[in-house]
Order: structure tokens, then C-alpha cells, then sequence
């Protein structure tokens, strides 16, 4: 597999940089038309955003009862095996899920000296760095997709002692397939315990890095047609 | 004279990328990504996710969400009000009354929370008005809440030492043992000025406050007892060995939620905007550390991290020099960025050249620390007086030009905000200039600068604690 295999005749690079970029130039040029394009959209999208948030938050929730968990386990002297690469499992489904739901909440840092100079600069430099920002979180986005579907092809396993149920594997695999490969994907499929493979955990990691990538774009579509940032950070965190 | 480039080309894409304002996770990022691509032939993507996965999915990382959150429950609760009615009835004996209640509300909601914007606003919310109505004046007020909120940063949890720790794979409750007797030195130094400034000062005095009752006493700081004991549980359970981090985060996390059920203040609301804010700190924290994770492996491949250091052993720098050299540093940078970002920045470059020093690298984790929080309330103006006068003066150049030059810099400073991000958020509490709150917070800089110092001569401060516990990890 390629890095950058054609789609539909260009390359994907072309699909994933260029054509959100020149969709940012219609923005810029056509804000009316844009916009009505564009409202649907958001009209789905921010639900997810949301939605995603939520996930993560439920996850450090998650993370509180493993190692609360671990700690009765040793108290009791009962073993919980896996418990800490559960807790670092969950620590990256926080992390990753949550990320696209901070940016549009204005939690992640930026130094902003150069951008509250005056309302040119407020505009196009962050226009800019928008565009700069999308750029790497869309290459960032693609490699965790790339790393994904590798783990998932040499069969990686995780290297501690944590072990998942085969069956909910094939739960989450059978998202992955089409349906008439299904009878078949149960069939092989049994309800021993098997090594966490790396690919289950770092489905957190594509959607996560893919929710972003989008995230920023659109910031960046809405500050073109609206013309001010629709980034509101809350008063201090 | 490759590392000569690689060090321009690093620091050109950094500033460039920084200074348009892109997200900091995603400019160390994109920084990272330039390296590889310059210097190394090694695929940027795939060794890029190959770091970051396994960074952002390690054990030790956890321990951040969850103190984070154990702040934001306690930020939630009633805790302010009863902070200040609590310590208030004690203080009031102390020579400079009142004011004390800045200092010791910042001291312990330091220990519940990592963060010292999460301290100043809390504890100033309910001081400020008090102090005023108290006829206490505004600019001890206001310097010394600058000063005692970056407390938050050091005395542990501190979200600052976590990151310092993963970052250069140290224990982070080695860290935060070290944290403590600095804190409470730099705590002590802060109230000794207030005492300070109460005999050398003349002028009207606040009315005592009217006296009250022991038991009285005991009712104001009902509350403020529990938060006390969860402190020590939280802080114990590391220094026993009995806990690791993570796990003292996790006791303080639900030692915090009892404690405002208890209080009645915990309802779906509050549990529900705390976890979300505490979900919101950790991911920024973690692209942070998920853009530091990549540029350090970059840096690693163009070698210049060895470089440095090899160039510290090379010039027989004594640590005394590469300390003042570095504290110098830290503190310009600090007054541009957060502490956090000026920690995961540079660590990659700065730790192999402490290593090969022979400094301390726990020592060092403190040292950073005092120095981050100085350059935190440190006004532009005053720092580069300290330094640059002298250095003027030497050179020849006329003192009384530089004046003027230098009120130019000063206007310049007030309309673009170069300046600590403490004073921002104290600005927009208080809604005074930002020129007056540095002006009230430059006395704070001296006592923190004299830390450094301290730390310097009595290093044991920091490192005898963290040598003497019984470690789980």
C-alpha cells in the first residue's frame, strides 16, 4: 500500500490537502453560497463534536473506576490483570476523543500576541494559522489511520498481560466488513479471552485524529464565511 | 556544522509557526515533521503515530486526567467562600492581618489543585471584595495574590511536574515530594514580606477584626478541615509508598466527590461540568505532549540533543553557569509562552545537557518550576532592567537614552500582552490596568528570583524529601 494511493484517478494527497484548501478559497469568494452549502453540515457536525466530548469525559470516568478497581484488587489480594495497560488504553481514548471537542471549546493554546495586535491581524493570521493547523492535523490523522489498519494486518498484540473477550473483537469487526462476510466472521469467531490486539485501542486514535482534521477545517470555513472565530474559550479553565 | 543548521532551521520553523498562532500541539508537530523530512530518511508519518501512540497510551500519563479533575470538583464546590471564612479567624493576629488569607488560601488550594490560573481565580473570587471592603490597600492586595497563585504550580499536585516527569520519564511522585518544602519556603517568604511590609510601612490601618470565640473558630472552618485532611490523605499515600501517583489522583478524586456531597454541593450539574472541564485541560495538555513526543524523536535523529551536550562537557561549564545561563532563559521564554509549553519545548534539547552536568534532574524539575512561575508574574520591564542595565552601562550607552527608549518598550508592552499570564487573569478580575497589576507584582518577582537562589545554595530543599520515601515504582 501506497501513502498516498490514487483515488478516483488523484492521488489522495490531492483529496485530503488541496481540495479542502480550495474549498477555503470558495469561502473566501462566495460566502453566501458557502454558507448555504455548508449549514447542513454543521448542523450534523456539531452534535458530534459534542457527542465525542462526551465519550471522552465517560472515559475518564472509566479511567477513575480501573484504577480504583486496581487498588481493591490489591487490598482484597485478588489479581486484575492488564489493569494498568486497561487505564493507559483509556487514558489515550480520553485524549483522543476529546480533542477536536476542546479546540472548538478554545482549550487548546495558542500564543496569541500576535493575534489580538488588531482586527486585520485577528482575521487573516488566523486564517493562516488555521490553514497551517489543518494541514498537520490532517497528515497526523492520516498516518493514525495508516498506523491502524497495519496494526490490524500483522495481527500486532499488546505486549502486558491484558486480555479482551474474541467476541467483542467481532463486534467491532463486524462494523469493519461487509455484511455478506458476516455469517462467516462469527462463525470462526469464539468467546475465549484472547490478547488485547493494538488495533482495538487505537480505533480511538483514527477517530480521534480524523474528528480534528475536521474540526479545524471547518473552524476554518466558519471564520471565512462568517468572518470572526467561532472558537469561544470560556472565561479560565 | 550540521547541527549549527539543524539548531536555525528548528528554531526558524518554530518561531514561524508559533508566532502565526497555530495550536502549540500541532506546531511542535509541524516543527517535528520538518526535521524528519530535512534530516533524517526515515518515513516522518509512521515513526511520527509509532511515538505518539505509544506516549499517549502509557500508564503514568493518567495520573494528569485525574488531578485535573480532583481541582476542577473542589474548583465547583463552596470551597472559596469557606476558604476565606475559614483561615480568616486564624490569621487575623498575624502582623499585616488579612492579607495573610492570599497567601494561605493559595497555599492550600495549591495542594487540591495543578494549576496556578485554577488557584488565582479561585482564591481571589472571594478575597478580593473581602480584603477591599476591609479597606486592606489594593496593591498588596493584588501583588500578593499575583505572587502566591503560582504556588499552584509547585507544591504538588502540579500539573507543570507531570508533564516535567513524562516528559524525561522521572517519577512523578519523586517530583512532587520534591515539590513541597519549596513551596512552603517560597509560601513563608511571601508572608514574611507582608510582615515586612507592615512595620515599614505608616499609614491608615484595616480595623482589627472583632474577636470570636474558639469554638466559633472551630464552625468558620468547618469545611476547610476536610480539604486539609484529603491534602495529607492524597500527599501521605505518595510519601508512605502506599500509592503510586495515579492512584493518589484517584484517592483525591473520590475523597473530592464525598467531600462535596457532603457539602451539598455535588449535583448532576456540577459532576457533569467538572468531568468536562477536567476532559477539556487533560486533551489540551495531551496534544501538547503528543506534538513534544514527535519533535523530541526528530531532534533525536539529528543529533543535536548529544550535540549540546557535548558541547556543555566540551566547555567545562560549571552547573552554577549552565544554571544562571538557563534560569535567564526560562524566564525570557516563560513570559511569552505557559509553563507547560516552555517545559515539553525544551526538554529534549536541556536534558542530556543536566545530565551530562551531573546536575539533579529532580532538583531540576523544581528549579524549573520556581523559575516558570517567576516568569509568570514577571512584567517584561522589570526583568530586562535587572538584566539588561548593567550589561548597558557596560557597554557604554547612555543610561538616560535607554530611558526613554525603554518607555517606548513600556507603551508597546501595554497594548500587545507579552506579560504573565497570571496578571491577565487578575486583570480581568479586578479590571485594572495591566501596566498597574505588573507595577503591584514586581515585589513578587524579587522574593521569586531570591527562591532561585535559595534553591541554588540549599539544593537539599528539594531533593532531600524524594531520596527519603519508600517508593512503590
Amino acid at each position: 500500500m501506497r501513502d498516498w494511493q490514487p483515488i478516483l484517478g488523484l492521488p489522495l494527497w490531492f483529496w485530503l490537502f488541496i481540495a479542502p484548501s480550495l474549498f477555503a478559497l470558495f469561502c473566501l469568494y462566495n460566502r453566501n453560497i458557502a454558507r448555504r452549502i455548508i449549514t447542513p453540515v454543521w448542523r450534523v457536525l456539531d452534535p458530534i463534536y459534542k457527542i465525542s466530548g462526551v465519550i471522552a469525559a465517560s472515559f475518564m470516568a472509566i479511567i477513575l473506576c480501573l484504577i480504583v478497581g486496581q487498588m481493591v484488587s490489591r487490598w482484597t489480594g485478588t489479581v486484575f490483570p492488564g489493569g494498568t495497560e486497561f487505564a493507559g488504553y483509556a487514558m489515550a481514548c480520553t485524549s483522543f476523543f476529546a480533542l477536536a471537542y476542546t479546540l472548538n471549546h478554545g482549550a487548546h493554546i495558542r500564543v496569541s500576541i500576535f493575534l489580538n495586535m488588531n482586527d486585520f491581524l485577528r482575521y487573516w493570521l488566523d486564517a493562516f494559522a488555521m490553514l497551517i493547523s489543518a494541514i498537520t492535523a490532517t497528515y497526523f490523522a492520516r498516518y493514525a489511520v495508516k498506523t491502524n489498519f497495519f496494526s490490524e494486518m500483522l495481527n500486532d498484540r499488546t505486549q502486558g498481560l491484558d486480555q479482551v473477550p474474541e467476541w467483542v473483537l467481532t463486534v467491532v469487526a463486524t462494523f469493519g466488513t461487509w455484511p455478506w462476510n458476516w455469517s462467516e466472521l462469527w462463525a470462526s469467531s469464539s468467546s475465549d479471552m484472547v490478547y488485547t490486539p493494538v488495533w482495538l485501542p487505537q480505533i480511538a486514535m483514527s477517530i480521534g485524529t480524523i474528528l480534528l482534521a475536521i474540526a479545524v477545517w471547518d473552524n476554518l470555513y466558519r471564520l471565512l464565511i462568517n468572518k470572526v472565530t467561532s472558537i469561544k474559550s470560556e472565561t479560565v479553565e | 556544522m550540521t547541527e549549527l543548521y539543524a539548531i536555525f532551521i528548528f528554531l526558524f520553523v518554530l518561531f514561524l509557526l508559533l508566532g502565526s498562532s497555530v495550536w502549540v500541539g500541532l506546531a511542535l508537530m509541524g516543527v517535528a515533521w520538518v526535521g524528519m523530512e530535512l534530516f533524517t530518511s526515515r518515513p516522518a508519518g509512521d515513526a511520527m503515530i509509532t511515538t505518539i501512540w505509544t506516549g499517549a497510551s502509557s500508564w503514568t500519563l493518567t495520573a494528569l486526567p485525574l488531578f485535573i479533575w480532583m481541582g476542577e470538583i473542589l474548583f465547583r464546590t463552596r470551597l472559596s467562600q469557606d476558604l476565606f471564612r475559614g483561615l480568616a479567624p486564624w490569621l487575623r493576629f498575624l502582623p499585616g492581618g488579612l492579607l495573610h488569607t492570599n497567601i494561605a488560601g493559595c497555599t492550600i488550594f495549591a495542594a487540591v489543585s495543578g494549576s496556578s490560573a485554577a488557584t488565582l481565580n479561585m482564591v481571589g473570587k472571594m478575597s478580593i471584595p473581602e480584603l477591599r471592603s476591609r479597606g486592606y490597600p489594593e496593591h498588596m492586595i493584588i501583588g500578593t495574590l499575583a505572587g502566591a497563585a503560582t504556588l499552584g504550580l509547585m507544591i504538588p499536585p502540579s500539573l507543570t511536574l507531570i508533564v516535567y516527569g513524562v516528559s524525561i520519564n522521572e517519577s512523578i511522585t519523586k517530583l512532587f515530594m520534591a515539590g513541597i518544602f519549596p513551596g512552603l519556603v517560597l509560601s513563608g517568604l511571601f508572608m514574611a514580606y507582608i510582615v515586612f511590609w507592615h512595620f515599614t510601612t505608616k499609614g491608615p490601618r484595616p480595623k482589627p477584626e472583632p474577636a470570636m470565640s474558639f469554638g466559633q473558630m472551630m464552625k468558620e472552618s468547618m469545611f476547610l478541615l476536610p480539604v486539609m485532611g484529603l491534602v495529607f490523605v492524597v500527599i501521605g499515600s505518595m510519601y508512605t509508598g502506599y500509592a503510586t501517583a495515579t492512584e493518589a489522583a484517584a484517592v483525591g478524586v473520590v475523597g473530592a466527590l464525598t467531600l462535596s456531597a457532603f457539602q451539598g454541593s455535588l449535583n448532576w450539574k456540577t459532576f457533569s461540568t467538572s468531568l468536562m472541564g477536567a476532559t477539556r485541560t487533560s486533551a489540551m495538555i495531551a496534544l501538547i505532549l503528543m506534538g513534544a513526543a514527535f519533535l523530541s524523536l526528530s531532534m533525536g535523529f539529528t543529533g543535536l540533543p548529544r550535540a549540546m551536550a557535548e558541547l556543555i562537557e566540551g566547555y567545562n561549564l560549571s552547573p552554577i553557569a549552565l544554571i544562571a545561563v538557563l534560569t535567564v532563559f526560562y524566564l525570557i521564554l516563560g513570559m511569552f509562552m505557559d509553563g507547560l509549553s516552555s517545559v515539553v519545548l525544551t526538554m529534549a534539547i536541556v536534558e542530556p545537557m543536566i545530565r551530562a552536568a551531573g546536575i539533579d534532574v529532580i532538583w531540576f524539575g523544581i528549579f524549573l518550576v520556581v523559575v516558570i512561575e517567576t516568569a509568570q508574574v514577571t512584567p517584561p520591564i522589570g526583568l530586562t532592567m535587572a538584566i539588561v542595565e548593567p550589561m548597558i552601562r557596560a557597554a557604554g550607552i547612555d543610561v538616560i537614552w535607554f530611558g526613554i527608549f525603554l518607555v517606548v518598550v513600556i507603551e508597546t508592552a501595554q497594548v500587545t500582552p507579552p506579560i504573565g499570564f497570571n496578571l491577565f487573569v487578575l486583570q480581568g478580575m479586578t479590571k485594572h490596568e495591566i501596566g498597574y497589576i505588573a507595577k503591584t507584582a514586581i515585589p513578587m518577582v524579587g522574593l521569586m528570583l531570591l527562591m532561585v537562589v535559595i534553591l541554588v545554595v540549599f539544593p537539599e530543599l528539594a531533593t532531600w524529601l524524594p531520596e527519603n520515601i519508600r517508593s512503590r515504582n
